[in-house]
């Protein structure tokens, strides 16, 4: 495993010198949503929450950004506290009334309030420009440029998987996972499983916002988009793509429908269609993952309790 | 005065009277069982002392403290444990994991997001210490996932003791379990009460082991109390023999 990082590291660093400029723009697309992926599989591997509003997450971090660029002049970098306080707040509410609901009901729920945001964003034209978006966000120094927001990104990657590397190890990691394998087990050895999920959720859409103040950086724009449900089914399907159960199956994902969409968008149209067939792939071959096909060990399942 | 008190307690689901009017008292340092058909009240009378049911009416004390209205997630912390009929323990996880975990649950150390599980090393200690104790020392490595029923039930046990209880709640700790494995849970249940005084109310199926192991029974019919008595005056009842025993009578 160590030699896989290492050998990963030492690619990933020098990649950007071995690209063309669209090459780099696609690398760094695959960056950000295996950032998003990452943080949004935080909740979904340690507490089977199926979220379909971490758009909202995503979003409101860009949305902050922007605005504050665009209307008061801010730095660029100097809006990332604010845009991952806002992630943050974005995460708290939705997670304080959705994860006392199960399955479907959190997810529909979920989804409900990212799309209420993405109203917001998509009809208030004084304030956020409604569909015309925020644009001509350039951001100066190091971000501006692609191999530095490159780096920037790649940097984010590691940080948010060290942070989940962590948090999975850790007594409250566990304590998610004893509530997703066995709720009622989890309670009778005294946890209260309420603050936990909060806790969880608020954590992955804040490492969500990060992922969207980049986002933001790399499109000098945030557009209404950014908080539709389709940015919630891209990176669900990022994680399907690249499985939920392997540590950096998210992110690999991530690079997977990337890529595969840049290569398909260059020979034709219909990108949507080719996108169908292999989720219809995977889901019917490959459950856990285009990294299932690389190796035969078979890591711990999402176990559920019958009782 | 009794470790645990229910008294008088129903419990009704949109009409279906599972629980009525339904009393008993457990001493500390003693095995209590409850037998009865499925469908009799015996895990629902679990539920309702646990806090997962709220009552209908009633109370339940626990060590003279009130705990009718107690959620389920703070009864540990009064000192009662639960094994599950369906030993199903968190499957993701090592046996050692297990333990250790209800071991910090139990001391409110579970918030932390920093630092790795086992680098607690009280916790880690003492949950190897229960390991050993029900004999699964060659096994704490292994994911539970993996493991056969007989050893799940253990491993349940386990973490259940890992609370530290003065009660634990037992339900149906033989079903699943082969012949052999029956003999020796139920001589692994008297060593819990023996060496480390945990009193037991357990339910169960097999009449021969409640009978065997049991100090006091109360059999359950309907949700209502049908016998109450030691070994031999629950033998003897008529209505008991009538509706259980029929065979051996």
């Amino acid at each position: 495993m160590r030699t896989k990082l290492a050998v990963a590291a030492v690619v990933l660093a020098v990649f950007p010198w071995f690209l063309h400029d669209y090459g780099l723009q696609v690398a760094i697309q695959a960056l950000v949503l295996g950032v998003f992926a990452m943080s949004f599989n935080l909740l979904f591997r340690n507490t089977g929450l199926l979220s379909f509003g971490h758009a909202a997450c995503f979003g409101a971090a860009g949305y902050t950004t922007a605005l504050l660029v665009s209307k008061l002049r801010w730095s660029f970098a100097a809006t990332l506290p604010l845009a991952l306080v806002a992630a943050a707040l974005v995460a708290l509410v939705i997670g304080f009334f959705s994860v006392r609901l199960t399955k479907i009901y959190f997810t529909m729920l979920t989804l409900a309030f990212s799309q209420m945001l993405w109203a917001v964003a998509h009809k208030w034209y004084g304030f956020t420009g409604g569909d015309n978006g925020i644009t001509g966000l350039l951001p100066p120094g190091l971000l501006g440029n692609p191999k530095g927001l490159y780096y920037a990104s790649l940097v984010a990657l590691v940080l948010v998987s060290g942070i989940i590397y962590i948090v999975r190890r850790s007594p409250a990691g566990y304590t998610l996972r004893a509530v997703r394998d066995n709720p009622a087990r989890a309670e009778a050895i005294g946890i209260s499983a309420f603050e936990y999920m909060v806790a969880a959720f608020v954590l992955s859409g804040t490492l969500s916002g990060l992922a969207g103040f980049l986002h933001v950086a790399w499109q000098h724009s945030a557009f209404p988009d950014l908080l539709y449900w389709t940015t919630s089914a891209e990176v669900i399907i990022a994680v399907i793509l690249g499985g939920s159960a392997e540590f950096f199956g998210p992110a690999i994902g991530a690079v997977v429908l990337v890529v595969l969409e840049a290569v398909v968008r260059s020979h034709t149209q219909y990108w949507p269609l080719a996108l169908g067939m292999v989720l219809l792939a995977m889901v019917l071959f490959f459950p856990s993952g285009v990294i299932s096909l690389f190796q035969r060990r078979q890591r711990e399942e999402v176990p559920r309790a019958a009782a | 005065m009794p470790l645990l008190e229910v008294r008088r307690v129903s419990k009704s689901f949109e009409g279906f009277q599972a629980l009525s009017d339904v009393s008993l008292a457990v001493e500390e340092g003693s095995l209590y069982a409850l037998m009865g058909p499925n469908g009799a009240g015996k895990t629902t009378l679990f539920n309702v002392i646990t806090g997962r049911y709220t009552l209908d009416a009633g109370r339940v004390l626990f060590a003279n403290q009130d705990i009718s209205h107690t959620p389920t997630h703070r009864i540990i912390h009064y000192g009662i444990g639960v094994s599950f009929q369906r030993a199903i323990p968190f499957p993701s996880m090592t046996v050692l994991e297990n333990v250790a975990l209800a071991v910090l649950a139990l001391d409110r150390k579970t918030r932390n997001f920093a630092h790795p599980l086992l680098s607690y090393a009280d916790a880690a200690e003492r949950a190897e210490e229960i390991i050993s104790w029900v004999g699964l020392d060659d096994l704490k490595r292994q994911l539970t996932a993996a493991l056969p029923q007989g050893d799940l039930k253990r491993v349940d046990i386990a973490i259940a003791l890992a609370s530290k209880p003065r009660l634990l709640l037992l339900d149906e700790p033989l079903a699943g379990l082969s012949r052999a494995e029956r003999a020796q849970m139920v001589g692994f249940i008297r060593e819990l009460l023996r060496s480390l005084g945990t009193t037991l109310l357990f339910t169960e199926h097999d009449t021969e082991a409640v009978l065997q192991l049991a100090g006091r029974i109360m059999v359950l019919h309907r949700g209502s109390v049908l016998a109450e008595g030691t070994p031999n005056e629950i033998r003897s009842h008529p209505q008991v023999q009538e509706a259980f025993l029929g065979r051996e009578a």
